[in-house]
């Protein structure tokens, strides 16, 4: 019997490796897609660093804008293409209105395609998974500084970065209320 | 091998005038809808080989080794020989697969010099439509005819209504001869995108964008279906792509670019 | 199947009979005779869920049942095939074979084994109660893709405490199975000796250690993504929905491993019985066996080719996913070349692995063609996929099953089942899953896509002849039910050695074999 009970030790080891793997796949997915770009996934640390040199080529970035679950917002970029020099930092903004008739708190998440070019889109200021509080009515501008790292490839083609706003008015009145 | 299958298809598709009975992939009005296609046949016809040599064998012991005939059964049981001869030819044939399999993928994946860009919603469940460059911006969803005539219990004879289930209000229109980037998001739940006959189909989910490119040869009307499960009405949010000549779609843009979101219907 | 109980009865005066007996046995040919009914009982609950998708797509436009409700039998008819019919079944036998096929008493840890088996009962009532619910059963298909699952009604949680409890049986058993077949094998039946069935099931549980596992992590976010406010898979709290796909998939793949392996076995052993000649190329069956399990850990991602991935990890899934077509013929191949110059008799558990041997393959090529990316974009989630599923399954596992069945009923029951009647199921059985699956091959390419009510008017044609062979097979199944049924009532005849080619241990004992076997363990050359 001993070595039965050795054997199922080592398998219970397993199971329970096994269960912990699967949560450990949540970060290892989000440090394959920083790596890889997989999913549009952008830089989710700011970029602060300064090595990036203005170069000869020239890229488009367009941007668009998506609302999920149809929330009451009005959600646009004020410009949606621009021509950007690689390693020039570079500014932009988007609007967003309240239209409904309470306050909300929202939210956006962005994503980048092609996939494999989000890890030289660095994103300097941007207002990704930052809350906002936004008053029945109200317009605000979100901005963000952004500038194409020297590492991109010869020959891409257009950059798309989409925002998508998300109204978790309900989320967040919920976890107050509990406070 | 394109001619082959040419030759072969029309041979089935003489035998089979009606759609109804149709058994194979469309070979579709783009080139990447023509690669699937070519790459589909050419896979098909290596296991149509396959099959047919391995069944033979089969079928032939199948009569010919049974002990109501006589058949004293032979005592090898293994062979290492026969054992790495039948590893490396199967390995051989998947190379021959997989290169023009990886060129074709590459093709596909390869959105760059796009004239025109689309963006595609996924709702629950509808489309919308948004001409990013164009500021043409509108909802599409299944057709009144067919919406009614699908209740349960409409009494209204489907076969009747046409193009049942494959018809919206708004069409998406665009221009033949031109590379037509498509981005997908969705608003709510995960989504697919595909008109067969146009290109593969890729998933529209909500938060992130994917993108496809294609470039249709042929003027005329296309039609898709919602291909991921989206919940109760996924099999009711159809796509149909009306492709014309670059004039028309400059016509048809002026015609709708001051139309912003439609009034999306319950 | 009860077997020499009232021998034993004189022995052990307290071994409880009728209920009792059932509930608290810890006898493996018991236990794997529960299983065996159970999974029985599950494949007609589980049909009967088809036959209500197959009645609503006779014809297009609604007849029968609402779009949410369709939705609730396509996902219901999933889970139930899987985890309550097809891995049942392929534990039961394990549970009846195993221990005999090693020369072993029982299974290493026999309570352990009957709470495995009675948490299925429990666990399967609470996921057909959902069904019953005000919101309904789950309705996002038995692949449970967030953000869809997330918008369940109340059936969710009781979906996912009810699939965390199969996990766990199913783990369970798999520990089981493990320390028996490492632990208690009779001695000089070294692991190269060991019958294919129980090689075939060694791996099977190794695969089930692994996956079950993950299954159950990827349940448990999407618990907490529901309830407890994480953001696992929303984008909004910088989650993926794709994650969870990752996660899924990456238990998925192996589970469907899990499903065929032991048919395999089955086949493997089957084939060379009713032969008269040994496995062809028993080493190699064992390795090709062990690459496949191994390779299925990095295929997953063929199941998301159309998510989004970047065009290294297409390229690198559609290769690997390529590679497992080379083990799997290579078994199909030593399968032939045991057939090769046998002498073949061809009774009813010989016509099913026959049957297998052909359809499983017709199967695996709709996979390979499936594994090649930029072809799948056209494939994916039509019915092509449907029937690629279908084939593998149905005329694969499930046949295989039932020629299990088939072949170890007179060992277990003493009793012949009628050859002839046999004979009549297989071939209606055969005729039936023929003209049920294959049309939809056609449909898929035609652009039918899948889990939809309701479909445009030129899939009509072989949808009805689908629907109709759904029924065909369907009633075939009675057949199967009255066949057993009716054995169990004849005397008992059969020989120790049922089967003029049959080998294994099992074989040396009489038919039924006795309460207790091998309490000393035989002598193996």
């Amino acid at each position: 019997m001993k070595g039965t009970n050795s054997t199922i030790l080592k398998l219970s080891l397993v199971v329970v490796a096994m269960y912990g793997f699967s949560y450990a796949l949540v970060p290892i997915y989000d440090t394959f897609c920083e790596i890889t770009g997989l999913n549009g996934k952008t830089n989710s640390v700011a970029y602060t660093g300064n090595d990036i040199k203005k170069d000869n080529r020239f890229v488009t970035v367009k941007f668009i804008s998506n609302v999920a679950n149809s929330a009451p917002v009005y959600f646009e970029p004020v410009v949606t293409e621009m021509t950007v020099q690689v390693g020039k930092p570079y500014n932009t903004h988007y609007v967003m209105k309240n239209n409904s008739g309470r306050q909300l708190h929202t939210t956006a998440s962005p994503s980048v395609t092609p996939g494999k070019l989000a890890d030289h889109f660095k994103k300097i200021e941007c207002f990704c998974f930052e809350q906002q509080t936004i008053k029945p009515g109200e317009r605000v501008d979100l901005g963000i500084q952004f500038v194409i790292d020297n590492d991109l490839p010869n020959n891409v083609g257009d950059i798309v970065l989409s925002y998508t706003m998300f109204d978790i008015t309900d989320k967040v009145v919920n976890e107050m209320s509990k406070l | 091998m394109k001619s082959i299958s040419i030759f072969l298809i029309s041979i089935l598709a003489s035998l089979n005038a009606i759609a109804d009975w149709e058994v194979n992939m469309p070979r579709g009005v783009t080139p990447t809808a023509n690669a699937a296609y070519d790459l589909h046949m050419l896979i098909f016809y290596i296991t149509v080989v396959i099959g047919i040599v391995v069944f033979g064998v089969m079928f032939y012991s199948i009569f010919h080794h049974r002990k109501s005939k006589g058949a004293k059964p032979a005592s090898f049981h293994e062979s290492t020989t026969v054992e790495i001869i039948w590893t490396v030819i199967p390995f051989v044939i998947l190379i021959g697969m997989a290169i023009p399999a990886t060129k074709t993928l590459i093709m596909m994946e390869d959105t760059r010099n796009s004239e025109i860009t689309l963006k595609v919603t996924g709702y629950q469940w509808m489309w919308k439509y948004d001409y990013v460059e164009d500021n043409v911006s509108f909802f599409s969803k299944l057709d009144n005819k067919s919406n009614e005539a699908r209740q349960l219990g409409s009494e209204i004879d489907v076969k009747k209504v046409d193009n049942y289930l494959l018809d919206v209000d708004n069409q998406v229109v665009l221009p033949t001869d031109t590379k037509v980037r498509i981005l997908l998001t969705a608003s709510d739940v995960i989504h697919a995108w595909w008109v067969p006959e146009i290109t593969g189909k890729k998933d529209a989910i909500p938060g992130y964008i994917n993108e496809l490119w294609v470039d249709i040869k042929e003027p005329g009307v296309y039609r898709g279906q919602c291909t991921e499960l989206c919940g109760k009405d996924h099999g009711f949010m159809p796509i149909v792509v009306r492709a014309v000549p670059k004039q028309e779609y400059t016509k048809w843009v002026s015609l709708n670019q001051k139309n912003r979101v439609a009034e999306k219907s319950e | 199947m009860s077997t020499n109980i009232d021998h034993l009865k004189e022995e052990h005066h307290h071994q409880p009979s009728g209920l009792m007996r059932w509930i608290t046995t810890t006898n493996h040919k018991d236990i794997g005779s529960l299983y065996l009914w159970f999974s029985l009982l599950m494949f007609f609950i589980g049909g009967f869920m088809a036959l209500i998708i197959r009645a609503e797509l006779f014809q297009p436009g609604l007849q029968f049942v609402i779009p949410g409700f369709f939705n609730q039998m396509t996902t219901m008819h999933a889970l139930i095939m899987i985890f309550g019919a097809l891995m049942p079944a392929f534990v039961g036998l394990a549970n009846w074979q195993l221990p005999m096929m090693i020369g072993a008493p029982d299974m290493a840890l026999p309570r352990l084994n009957n709470w495995s088996f009675w948490i299925l009962p429990f666990a399967f009532t609470m996921l057909l109660s959902t069904l019953f619910f005000q919101s309904g059963g789950p309705a996002a298909g038995w692949t449970l893709y967030p953000p869809l699952s997330l918008q369940g009604g109340n059936s969710m949680p009781f979906v996912i405490f009810s699939l965390h409890l199969l996990g766990a049986s199913s783990i369970l058993g798999a520990i089981n199975v493990i320390a028996t077949i490492l632990n208690m094998r009779a001695p000089g039946m070294t692991l190269m000796k060991m019958p294919i069935f129980v090689w075939t099931w060694l791996i099977t549980a190794f695969l089930l250690i692994a996956s079950m596992p993950v299954l159950a992590g990827a349940i448990t976010m999407l618990l907490t993504d529901r309830f407890y406010g994480t953001s696992f898979f929303t984008a909004a709290g910088g989650g993926d929905p794709v994650l969870f796909q990752h996660i899924f998939w990456f238990f998925g793949h192996p589970e469907v491993y899990i499903l065929i392996l032991p048919a395999f076995g089955i086949v493997s052993t089957i084939i060379p019985a009713f032969a008269r000649k040994k496995l062809f190329g028993y080493d190699s069956m064992v390795y090709a066996t062990a690459s496949i399990a191994l390779l299925s850990f990095i295929v997953w991602a063929h199941h998301m080719f159309t998510v989004g991935m970047p065009l290294a990890g297409e390229i690198f899934f559609m290769f690997t996913t390529m590679l497992i077509a080379v083990p799997t013929g290579v078994k199909v191949f030593n399968w032939v070349a045991t057939m090769w110059k046998g002498s073949m008799t061809f009774e009813t558990p010989m016509l099913f692995s026959l049957a297998f041997i052909i359809l499983f393959t017709i199967g695996g090529f709709s996979g390979l063609m499936l594994a090649i990316t930029p072809a799948d974009f056209q494939y994916h989630d039509t019915y092509f996929v449907v029937a690629h599923f279908h084939y593998v399954l149905v005329p694969g596992a499930v046949f295989a099953v039932i020629a299990a069945v088939y072949y170890w009923l007179p060992k277990w029951t003493g009793k012949m089942y009628n050859e002839t009647l046999g004979k009549v199921h297989f071939w209606m059985t055969t005729v039936f899953v023929n003209i049920t699956f294959f049309p939809m091959h056609f449909v898929g390419l035609a652009g039918m896509p899948r889990r939809i009510p309701d479909y445009a008017v030129q899939f009509t044609d072989f949808n009805m002849i689908a629907s109709v062979g759904a029924f065909g097979f369907g009633l075939s199944q009675l057949l199967f039910v009255y066949i057993l049924l009716s054995t169990l009532k004849q005397p008992v005849t059969a020989a120790d050695k049922s089967w003029e080619g049959a080998e294994g241990l099992e074989w040396t004992l009489p038919s039924p074999a006795p309460y207790h076997s091998f309490d000393t363990p035989p002598k193996v050359d």
